[in-house]
């Protein structure tokens, strides 16, 4: 009977452990740092703005006196946003349907994926850039428009979109399909009243996470909506919104500009984590998590 | 689809449908095949137009020209984006270097080491690091970030002077550094979320039995976790590495927007991502340099393209050992 | 065939969601003409040296004829791109147009320049225990900007300092990073005075900067001065006084040391010899008082707007913001530190602006 395997546990050895274990949680501790400290500048900095006057007035762009407040900016961004995801939510779901359904592991139907991925690399400023190229240089409908600020978005949230709806889509069971078919239900109405209910929460959460992640975007809005300092409600035209106003006074050096500015940030910030927690909470109470 | 056996009188089946009401089912079919490829063909679209419109930079300096040169003149019209990708590559090194290990930590923390309640909550924490906006990120570090590490950017160059490309230089407030480490705070939720979908599944039998070797904590993942998860994790990295490239806003407002290569840690220098961003709205009528910003787009693009495939064939490839599929769909 | 799908495909979509987002009250260059000329608003894009006044006169503009003026300050460089591309009403430089940006432009009619006012570029500076005042001519502003000069102790700076405490801090150079007319201005007077700097980085809205840092923007000079201590940079005198900047008096062609004001800004005007189309810039003016780096802004419109694309309702407002501009708005511009223009400019002006036509016809 050897003892080599059961050797007791060297001072050395467990000194080594109790270091490692420590610093892995240090580590994880240093990644939150940010987190924390974003939060807490935000809020330090930003809380301060939030009065009823800051919501209500739109910036006044006036470079002495009342610097005005970010309502033309949460309405856009709102208006914005909720365009590109009337666009990108369902395309993205009817693409990702088709994956699931029918294309399944077909040429067609990889190529597609491949191309679906291959738009999860692109860089927000080039969806930007083709949008500016295309229709604003080309002088579709006009000029700058939120309209399509809202199409860059939809762009960049489409591939995102896509994905998690297929990865959902994959986990209804065949069975409840197969189910389905065989009481005599056409294909349509299997996936219209089985596979659709069954995957919702998952497309839901899949959905909310890109309208955050879009909502937050700067870049693909610098040249499409531009900008605007008044409250409009007309897509056709120029528009503000929350990125774009924050990184307009981040690059100022007037005091009560920069602390609209983390105002700005702190609004955006919590309207991003209200989705993604929401997105989240659904989540876990899906049946395919 | 139909059983189509049991009949009746005339040879036509019980549950035999007319063809009109399969009309709604082809319907369905083929919208859905078509709206797949109208996306196929709006993305085809996508490149084949920026590719058509960056062209004639390419024409004028030749790709390798546009790509290599070091000479970004917007005022002579000369647009060699070499200084760009110089300064992409290295805020972008920076932030692996910087966030790839602490992501690791992280998810083997979280994986191997953390109690079972804590795992759910730390993981939300690390992926709501995504859900900061990249400009709320340049603002924090403008005005934060900067200010605060200043001195100690001073000290840390004035003590390791010696070093090449560390030490020595002047140091600004907006440079390299700072963009790498606000680079490295925004791929750490996905290098972490995919690290840590790795690792989960690593199979329980190798780290048992490394445990029941004598091993400690600590060894069993030194000897059975990170070996097997070594790819994925390549893998993870270079998604991160992906995503560093592409970012722009945060990036602009920290780097110094100097299109020259600077030649140390703390200088200022350009990216490709923030050269568009500052660029393009002079360039609406000066058709080369708009052809030069499109140019460094896609130039980025290509990049990103090229390191995602590298990267998406290291988590093939750990997922075949593993014989699972690692669904980093959700991944933000 | 598979792009002409695409491009169908786009278009379709394109077309449908603009087709619902359509709400025509405010939108430049849409298909509903609306009848009064009042009301309504203008897009206009272009330099941030004359934003502050821009955005005053705005507000007030709005109070007398209800149109709301949106003015995105995205430098001269980016006024003069968009105005070319027709994406907005007006356009604002304060450099004049080139030939060959005029060539560009020649596509959709003929560009206009409208002087509005002048403005002064301060060197400003944020050093600890110095007052404002600094001595320094331009040689040495140019061996600055061009990093030879890298302390500001030096000695070409103490020379023209005696009795001023200078501290050995490096020097933190601020410039712009987007194409400004500022930086224009700027070189303009730099290159008079420095030939290394001439046949170095020369002059134009942007330069191949041998140091510092950039920012966007007139705005974002400012804040790079405010957040460095050290720094140096060149912003529009109202920047400068709206963050309490300290600025250097600069010694013009006369050989004295000015300081930026609203006397040295107007001096720097007079007897200037222009060209008829108005293109001028007033960079190291002969006047004995006058501030050397002074200089006029101007809009940019096309001579027949209609033509040019703008619908004529469009073409009556900007017309109005013209007329205002060169009208109740000179009485305005003094109170942001912005001179006035002299006599036989602000003449020649309001008759560029009485020429303006629409599809042929005057406007009123």
């Amino acid at each position: 009977m050897t003892t080599a395997t059961l050797q007791p546990i060297s001072a050395r050895r467990r000194r080594t452990d109790q270091i490692a274990r420590a610093l892995l949680l240090i580590a994880t501790l240093i990644a939150l740092v940010p987190l924390a400290l974003v939060l807490y500048f935000l809020i330090k900095k930003g809380i301060g703005t939030w009065t009823w006057h800051f919501f209500s007035t739109d910036p006044s762009g006036r470079f002495f006196g009342d610097p005005g407040g970010i309502k033309s900016a949460i309405v856009g961004t709102v208006l914005i946003v909720a365009l590109a995801s009337a666009i990108a939510v369902p395309i993205g779901i009817g693409v990702a349907l088709y994956l699931v359904e029918y294309g399944k592991d077909s040429r067609f139907a990889n190529v597609v994926r491949y191309f679906v991925d291959v738009l999860t690399g692109v860089p927000s400023i080039v969806f930007g850039l083709f949008i500016y190229i295309v229709l604003v240089l080309g002088g579709v409908g006009g000029n700058f428009a939120g309209w399509k600020g809202s199409i860059a978005l939809a762009l960049l949230m489409l591939p995102v979109v896509t994905r998690s709806a297929e990865v959902v889509l994959k986990l209804v069971p065949d069975s409840l399909r197969e189910a389905a078919l065989a009481l005599g239900a056409p294909r349509w109405r299997v996936v219209a009243r089985v596979v659709l209910p069954s995957a919702a929460s998952g497309l839901v959460t899949g959905s909310l996470l890109a309208i955050a992640r879009a909502a937050g975007e700067t870049a693909p809005l610098l040249f499409t909506a531009f900008a605007v300092k008044a409250t409009t409600f007309d897509l056709g035209g120029q528009m503000n919104s929350l990125p774009i106003q924050i990184f307009n006074d981040v690059r100022q050096a007037q005091d009560r500009l920069v602390e609209r500015a983390w105002g700005a940030a702190l609004t955006l910030v919590m309207m991003v984590l209200l989705l993604t927690l929401v997105a989240r909470l659904i989540q876990r109470r899906s049946r395919f998590a | 689809m139909e059983a189509g056996v049991a009949t009746t009188g005339g040879g036509r089946s019980v549950l035999e449908r007319s063809p009109l009401s399969r009309l709604p089912d082809k319907l369905l079919r083929w919208g859905l095949t078509a709206l797949a490829g109208a996306i196929l063909v709006l993305i085809a679209y996508f490149f084949v137009k920026l590719y058509i419109e960056a062209k004639p930079a390419f024409d004028k300096f030749g790709i390798l020209g546009f790509t290599f040169d070091n000479n970004w003149d917007v005022s002579r019209n000369i647009y060699g984006a070499w200084p760009l990708v110089v300064g992409t590559l290295i805020t972008s090194a920076i932030a692996l270097v910087i966030g790839v290990p602490v992501a690791v930590a992280t998810a083997v923390y979280i994986v191997e080491l953390c109690p079972r309640r804590l795992r759910q909550p730390l993981s939300m924490l690390v992926e709501l690091l995504a859900a900061v906006p990249s400009v709320v990120y340049g603002l924090w570090a403008v005005f934060v970030v900067i200010p605060k590490l200043l001195p100690a950017e001073k000290w840390f160059a004035k003590t390791f002077d010696f070093i090449p490309f560390i030490g020595g230089g002047a140091v600004a407030g907006p440079n390299y550094f700072i963009g790498g480490l606000v680079l490295a705070i925004m791929i750490l939720p996905i290098v972490s979320a995919i690290s840590r979908e790795v690792i989960t599944t690593v199979p329980v039998e190798q780290k048992e039995a490394a445990l029941a070797l004598g091993a400690t904590r600590w060894e069993m993942i030194k000897m059975a976790v990170l070996p097997y998860s070594r790819s994925g994790i390549t893998g993870a990295s270079m998604l991160g590495l992906g995503r560093a490239i592409g970012e722009t806003i945060a990036v602009t407002l920290v780097i110094g927007n100097a299109p020259q290569i600077g030649h140390h840690l703390f200088s200022q220098g350009y990216t490709l991502a923030a050269v568009i961003a500052n660029e393009f709205g002079e360039a609406a009528s000066t058709p080369i340099h708009r052809a030069a910003l499109i140019a460094a787009g896609l130039v980025l693009f290509v990049l990103t393209l090229v390191i995602n495939a590298i990267a998406r064939a290291f988590v093939l490839r750990a997922e075949r050992k593993q014989g699972t599929r690692i669904a980093g769909g959700a991944a933000a | 065939m598979r792009k002409l799908l695409a491009l169908a495909a786009v278009g379709v979509l394109a077309l449908g969601v603009a087709a619902c987002g359509s709400d025509d009250n405010n939108s430049s260059g849409s298909s509903s003409a609306s009848v009064a000329s009042g009301g309504g608003s203008l897009n206009g894009a272009g330099a941030t040296f004359p934003q502050p006044v821009y955005d005053e006169w705005g507000a007030r503009f709005k109070d007398k004829t209800g149109t709301t003026v949106n003015y995105q300050g995205i430098g001269s460089g980016g006024g003069v791109a968009q105005f070319t591309a027709g994406t907005v009403d007006f356009g604002a430089s304060d450099a004049a147009m080139t030939d060959d940006e005029i060539k560009a432009a020649s596509k959709k009619g003929d560009p206009v320049h409208v002087p509005s006012v002048f403005g002064a570029v301060t060197v400003s500076y944020n050093l600890d225990g110095v007052e404002k005042g600094l001595k320094l001519d331009g040689p040495t502003v140019a061996n600055i900007f061009l990093g030879k000069v890298k302390k500001w102790d030096d000695p070409s700076i103490k020379g023209q300092n005696s009795g001023v405490n200078l501290p050995g801090d490096s020097i933190t150079v601020c410039h712009r990073s987007d194409e400004s007319g500022t930086t224009k201005l700027f070189t303009t007077f730099l290159a008079d005075y420095s030939p290394a700097w001439k046949n170095g980085p020369g002059v134009d809205k942007t330069v191949k900067w041998p140091t510092g840092t950039g920012a966007k923007g007139n705005d974002g000079v400012a804040a790079c001065v405010k957040q460095n201590k050290g720094a140096v940079g060149y912003v529009e005198q109202a920047y400068a006084l709206q963050n309490n900047f300290t600025t250097a008096d600069l010694k013009n062609k006369s050989g004295n040391y000015i300081a930026p004001s609203l006397e040295s800004t107007s001096a720097a005007g007079v007897g200037l010899k222009i060209p008829s189309d108005l293109r001028f810039d007033a960079i190291n003016a002969p006047g004995a008082k006058a501030y050397p780096i002074a200089s006029a802004t101007f809009l940019l419109v096309y001579k027949d707007m209609c033509k040019a694309g703008l619908k004529s309702a469009q073409a009556q407002r900007v017309k109005n913001w013209l007329d205002y501009a060169e009208g109740d708005g000179q009485k305005v511009a003094p109170e942001l530190q912005y001179a006035p223009l002299p006599e036989d400019i602000h003449t020649q002006a309001l008759a560029k602006v009485k020429g303006l036509t629409c599809n042929g016809k005057a406007l009123k």
